[in-house]
């Protein structure tokens, strides 16, 4: 390991205290860390594994940690006090995009076939829309599980449901189960299918447990997926450390994307201190290996570190978020939507970060007339993301 | 000390420890709160949770489990919510005491917040104790461990250098000074060395 020990320590006392949830794209984290990115940039980092999304929250919002792997929307719901106390997160570096997929179990599989007329019925969730009126109110309906009330999961799932007319609230029942759970609990039958990131999908299919059926990146393109979320406050005390804890993450995404690297990450990872289980059910964690047959992941759909730019903060994709937490009751009214995007997703951090000397751009940002009806105009679909994902933008239908 | 309740509250205890578990149970029922469903782990927490309604769930914070906790929560105003949500300005230290204790709660609307928070300080106290016990537990097993270790060191020098046990001490204490290490690394060491010569049987 190649450690500057010349490197003066910003960050003097105490270490920067930073949570993960061990889940793959923990990754840059954890390669930060092993690899001394964080040491050569000068800061001390403590990484602690923690157990759920919402200790992560709570810890960052009493101080507990200072910043940690988060949802790409868990600072916007703690910004907004959407579910817990309000306290300002904010995020400056994307870590991740894309690696979801939706997977349903072997029976509910079986019964499709009868209600679909093309191949393309399934995928598409019209085969489970005709399934479901068919079966009418007696039975209990069927249950779907996601990761967090706050996460693209939730909202990718209940997105794909409703665009074949399932009516989310009512139709189906929708309840959280954690990542490592999933397999097992779609083998059980307590859940007909889920919503989750990588490995879970390709496992169930190897396994022969269930069936994939779309990724997220066919329901939403290329999005965030998990950000270095911090504590405002901390952020505001501790800019230097911040800005070189960005560039060593910056480092580390893309040392988990170069493919030389690939047999010492899965080692990493693999570690009891990191994921703790074996090398094998890392592997359909990156890249192109897949199980063989039933679902063909298409290429853009993979999970991504680095490159194009997928990194920075979008201010647009809290726009989204916002509009999503509004769409399925989260949330009512915001103020100024423009200022909570800024706040949150702070592009100017992430330019000081590399020494940029770059004007933030500010073309996301929404008219007067826009602002007062986005939430609304997202809800009800006039507003969908480009196919291609959130750094396309939007499309927007007239006469929004 | 503490605030008698206005109503009798009902609370769950969720928790993978079933030693504490049972010793916050106790805690709590001799404070006058009625724990009416004591959880190892969250199989079906979500059943139990619309069952028995409990006023408020206590549940280990490191628990993988929260997350359908906070989920159900959005459900029905009548389920319990995180209690970061009360945390109001003069109750935030209550909070992170709670958080740094490794307890997290998830309390209904509109009980009687004195009683959340006497439940809350009887949660604290016990993990808080928990700890310290598992900690000393843990160190009596260390120290237990590095004597082992030394034994084993002392009666191989003892074999290789043909002394006695008092000079296999002397010796190895002098390794450790020496080197400004500890006893038991140079132990660790020695028998290392040891067995790569096969000598350690």
């Amino acid at each position: 390991m190649m450690i500057n020990s010349t490197a003066i320590l910003l960050n003097g006392g105490a270490p920067v205290r930073v949570g993960f949830i061990p889940l793959i794209d923990c990754a840059p984290f954890v390669i930060a860390h092993e690899k001394g990115f964080f040491k050569e940039e000068g800061v001390d980092v403590v990484l602690s594994k923690e157990a759920s999304w919402a200790s992560i929250r709570d810890k960052v919002a009493f101080n507990v940690l200072d910043g940690a792997h988060m949802l790409a929307s868990m600072p916007i719901a703690a910004t907004l006090g959407i579910g817990t106390i309000k306290t300002s997160m904010q995020t400056s570096f994307t870590v991740s995009h894309n690696g979801n997929g939706i997977t349903i179990g072997n029976a509910l599989y079986e019964q499709l076939q009868e209600f679909a007329q093309t191949p393309a019925d399934i995928p598409s969730g019209l085969a489970l829309k005709r399934l479901i009126d068919h079966r009418g109110e007696q039975l209990p309906p069927l249950r779907f599980a996601m990761v967090y009330p706050y996460s693209s999961h939730n909202y990718q799932l209940r997105d794909w449901l409703s665009r074949a007319g399932i009516d989310v609230d009512k139709d189906v029942q929708i309840i959280v189960v954690p990542p490592v759970k999933m397999v097992d609990s779609l083998k059980l039958g307590d859940i007909d299918g889920y919503c989750v990131g990588e490995p879970w999908n390709s496992l169930a299919v190897e396994q022969g447990v269930g069936h994939m059926l779309v990724t997220g990146y066919d329901i939403w393109g290329s999005t965030p997926e998990k950000v270095f979320g911090v504590n405002t406050l901390w952020a505001e005390q501790n800019p230097m450390v911040h800005f070189a804890m960005i560039r060593a993450l910056e480092k580390a995404c893309r040392w988990v994307d170069d493919p030389e690297n690939k047999t010492e990450l899965l080692n990493l990872l693999s570690q009891p201190d990191y994921l703790n289980c074996t090398v094998e059910q890392l592997v359909y964690g990156f890249g192109s290996v897949k199980p063989k047959g039933q679902f063909n992941w298409p290429m853009q759909a993979y999970q991504r570190f680095s490159g194009g730019d997928i990194n920075k903060p979008l201010p647009s994709y809290a726009l989204w978020i916002m509009a999503q937490m509004h769409r399925w009751q989260q949330l009512g009214h915001v103020e100024s939507l423009n200022a909570i995007a800024e706040q949150v997703y702070r592009q100017d951090v992430y330019f000081e970060a590399f020494g940029l000397d770059k004007p933030v751009e500010r073309t996301w940002c929404l008219s007067s007339q826009e602002e007062a009806i986005w939430l609304d105009s997202v809800a009800s679909g006039k507003i969908t993301l480009h196919p291609e994902g959130i750094q396309k933008g939007f499309v927007k239908s007239s006469p929004f | 000390m503490l605030a008698r309740p206005e109503k009798e509250l009902t609370v769950m205890i969720v928790d993978n420890e079933p030693a504490r578990a049972a010793i916050v149970e106790q805690a709590m029922a001799d404070s006058g709160y009625r724990v009416i469903r004591r959880l190892e782990n969250a199989k079906n927490l979500t059943e139990a949770v619309n069952k028995y309604q409990p006023d408020m769930v206590i549940i280990d914070i490191e628990s993988p489990d929260r997350d359908m906790l906070e989920n159900m929560s959005r459900l029905t105003k009548d389920n319990p919510r995180p209690i970061v949500m009360f945390a109001e300005e003069d109750d935030s230290k209550h909070v992170e005491a709670a958080i740094r204790a490794g307890v997290s709660a998830y309390v209904v609307d509109g009980v009687n917040s004195g009683s959340v928070k006497a439940l809350l300080q009887v949660a604290i106290a016990r993990f808080r104790e928990f700890q310290a016990l598992r900690s000393e537990l843990e160190s009596v097993k260390s120290q237990l461990e590095d004597r082992k270790l030394i034994d084993k060191a002392k009666g191989l020098i003892m074999k290789h250098q043909k002394c006695d046990e008092p000079a296999a001490y002397q010796a190895l204490r002098k390794l450790a000074m020496d080197r400004s290490q500890r006893m038991t690394d140079v132990a660790r060491n020695i028998i290392s060395v040891m067995e790569l010569m096969g000598d350690a049987k």
